[in-house]
């Protein structure tokens, strides 16, 4: 599970995250809408203890990242809008490698099952990185959360730059991983996967969650809408 | 977990094609400054042992002659090729490599190298201790300045971070990696040249070879390590790799070529040698003057007072000895302290001169591990200093040997005029002055006389491994 309590960050003058809450639990896929600085990779930086916060507490199942940031890692996975593999290694090392430093160490047959589960082509396994496209790299990446047996995702615009095909195999893999009682938050700006993949949606705007959606509730047009009225000010009478 | 870190380094680090170029040609230029060098060095050692042979021929074959004449005749001393100077030739280039031995004179060494070579000698010799000192850092920089800010600069470290690994974990996982990397590169070719000389023909010294070689591994090691760890640190202190590689580039610079420069300009600035000419003029009133301000024949005059006193005669012809063998001994023994002095006074400057050098290690690490391998390499001021001090302990028994056999053997000529008195010695008397052989300095005692400068390479050591540590523990992922 993840939970943020008032969480605030502040970089100068400025005022990134205005007092957050925020409770993914295992099972749901949270996906944050907004406009750029609307405060959606803060948030994801902040339960990734990359960043400290100002104020208030960012939690993996129950446990405040800022004082056990090691144990709280263990539980995370993350995978950004581009995974950084190394290039000169192939998948399976990648894989091996990132596995071995969550803590992890499997047989090359499972490793392989890994990527396999993950829809990678298995002669890519042992392709080096360096020539993967960026939707390989995305599956590696997922790969990667898998090998970690992490409770919790922390996604940072995977699908961004993804083509329609990629992004729907990502997306089916995300439902594998929540049917597996991950705790999903997704940071994107897709509203129709956030609406199809998503179990609930969060939009924020300058730092400040404006509005929760479950996507059960809304359709896609409703989606749209709410979120360009959050994004032009003018929202208040759809908040649930 | 270090282990992995370490792996995937190594991996990452080998397959890179730059790696392959850099280490090739890291292997080449290092297989062949010691191939050269352990060619120069067989050349030397059989030229040298041959030229002492000759001398030492020569000496009992000169011919037939009054026994002080033969100390005028006079030999050669001819410095041995230092145990690892084929490794590192040191400042043999520019201290000679033969000393003249003759009586009432002590001599500088001659025969300098470097007076043979060309302008483009001055850029320094190819030799493995010169490419280890400066291509090996330059290898590791290159090989681990992206450790940390290019890994911040291509996202891979947010990946990594996010893992749950500690940022000490890292740090020595790439120690780990890329110093492997490295010893790959250098070991088999450090192998291949200790094979080499334990190959070699009239190796001297070959007791104290491992040690010398253990020792001077560990000193390279270390000073790698200083490079090393320098390199994480910058890296896990700047954000990108460019500038990580300007600071390194900048550093390995002034501690390789610019501070070895001041250190020795700063050294003759801080203790002066004096002027050639000037100085020999100095000796030579000092020897007219007496070393005590008496004059030499006043002190002879005083001293045949005594004899005469001693043997309780009036005349020279009552002696039991040739008195002017006598007189020429003595004479020979009121300069010693002159020379003693004199020369001392150079020796003490240059032995100054590299204390003030080895200070300047505290800035730049290659100071210290230059003086170290010129030491274990036999190649340094301190053993020049020996190998003139045995000569000259040599020249004054050869002198003495001489004079005191005739001294003895012609005692009957000391009724003779002098246009008459005259013997002749010949092979046999020659023979009783033994051929000249060098003692080199104990190693212990080197190293003992270096200690400072390994204390020095173990500060630089800890200092940048403490820098590197402060430096990981401060990684943030705050504004990347």
């Amino acid at each position: 599970m993840l939970e943020a309590k008032q969480l605030k960050k502040t970089f100068g003058d400025y005022d990134a995250l205005k007092g957050l809450d925020l409770k993914v639990n295992p099972g749901d896929i949270y996906c944050l809408l907004g406009a750029n600085g609307a405060g959606k990779t803060t948030t994801i930086n902040l339960f990734l203890n990359f960043i400290t916060p100002t104020a208030g507490t960012a939690e993996v199942c129950g446990i405040d990242v800022t004082r056990e940031s090691l144990e709280t890692k263990k539980l995370l996975a993350y995978i950004p809008e581009q995974v950084m593999l190394y290039g000169n290694l192939t998948a399976l090392e990648n894989l091996r490698y990132f596995a071995q430093l969550g803590g992890h160490d499997y047989s090359e047959a499972e490793y392989k099952a890994f990527l396999d589960r993950c829809g990678l082509q298995s002669g890519s396994y042992t392709q080096r990185v360096n020539q993967f496209s960026k939707g390989m790299r995305q599956k590696v990446g997922v790969a990667i959360a898998l090998a970690k047996q992490a409770k919790a995702l922390l996604l940072d615009e995977p699908t961004s730059g993804l083509d329609p095909k990629a992004s729907n195999e990502f997306s089916a893999l995300l439902i594998q991983l929540k049917n597996d009682d991950a705790s999903i938050l997704m940071a994107t700006h897709d509203l129709f996967r956030a609406k199809e993949t998503g179990t609930r949606i969060g939009i924020m705007r300058e730092g400040r969650m404006m509005q929760e959606l479950g996507t059960e509730d809304v359709s896609h047009a409703d989606i749209e809408r709410i979120y360009l009225e959050h994004m032009h000010g003018d929202a208040g009478k759809f908040a649930a | 977990m270090i282990t992995s870190i370490a792996r995937k380094e190594f991996a990452e680090i080998v397959r890179d094609g730059r790696f392959k170029w850099t280490a090739a040609i890291m292997v080449l230029l290092l297989l062949t400054a010691m191939m050269a060098g352990y060619q120069k060095y067989t050349t030397a050692v059989r030229i040298q042992q041959a030229a002492q042979a000759g001398t030492n021929e020569q000496w009992l074959d000169q011919g037939d002659k009054n026994p002080h004449s033969a100390a005028h005749y006079g030999n050669y001393a001819f410095k041995p090729a230092g145990p690892l100077s084929y490794f590192d030739n040191g400042i043999s280039n520019y201290t000679g490599t033969a000393v003249f031995m003759e009586a009432h004179k002590q001599n500088f060494a001659i025969g300098r190298p470097a007076s043979d070579q060309s302008a483009i000698a001055r850029f320094g010799d190819l030799s493995g201790a010169s490419i280890l000192q400066l291509l090996l850092p330059l290898l590791i920089i290159f090989l681990g300045f992206t450790a940390f800010s290019g890994e911040r600069e291509s996202g891979t470290l947010r990946q990594v971070m996010s893992m749950g690994v500690t940022n000490r974990q890292l740090l020595w996982g790439k120690a780990l990696g890329i110093g492997t990397a490295v010893l790959i590169v250098v070991v088999p070719c450090i192998l291949i040249g200790a094979l080499a000389l334990s190959l070699a023909e009239s190796i001297d010294h070959a007791d104290s070879m491992g040690t010398r070689l253990v020792t001077m591994s560990i000193a390279y090691l270390m000073y790698a390590g200083i490079f090393l760890f320098l390199t994480l640190a910058v890296s896990a202190l700047t954000r990108h790799a460019r500038t990580t590689l300007m600071i390194l580039v900048g550093f390995w610079a002034f501690t390789g070529f610019l501070m070895p420069k001041a250190a020795s300009e700063m050294s003759k600035f801080m203790e002066p040698t004096p002027a050639f000419g000037k100085w020999m003029a100095d000796m030579r009133a000092h020897q007219r003057r007496g070393f005590d301000g008496v004059p030499p024949f006043v002190k002879f005059a005083k001293y045949t007072k005594e004899v005469f006193k001693e043997y309780g005669v009036d005349n020279v012809a009552d002696l039991p000895m040739y008195f002017v063998a006598v007189r020429l001994q003595k004479l020979e023994e009121y300069d010693y302290p002159v020379f003693d002095q004199h020369y001392g006074m150079i020796r003490d400057a240059y032995a100054a001169q590299r204390k003030v050098q080895d200070r300047f290690g505290l800035f730049a690490p290659t100071l210290p591990l230059r003086s170290i391998s010129m030491a274990l390499s036999g190649t340094d001021l301190i053993q020049h200093v020996k190998f003139m001090s045995d000569a000259e302990t040599y020249r004054r028994n050869m002198v003495v040997k001489m004079n005191d056999y005739l001294a003895k053997a012609a005692v009957d000529l000391n009724a003779t005029s002098s246009s008459s008195n005259y013997m002749r010695a010949d092979e046999e008397v020659f023979a009783i002055v033994p051929p000249f052989e060098f003692e080199p300095p104990e190693l212990a005692a080197m190293i003992a006389e270096h200690r400072n400068n390994f204390i020095l390479l173990a500060l630089w050591l800890a200092a940048v491994i403490g820098l590197a540590v402060v430096a990981a523990n401060r990684i943030s992922l705050e504004r990347s």
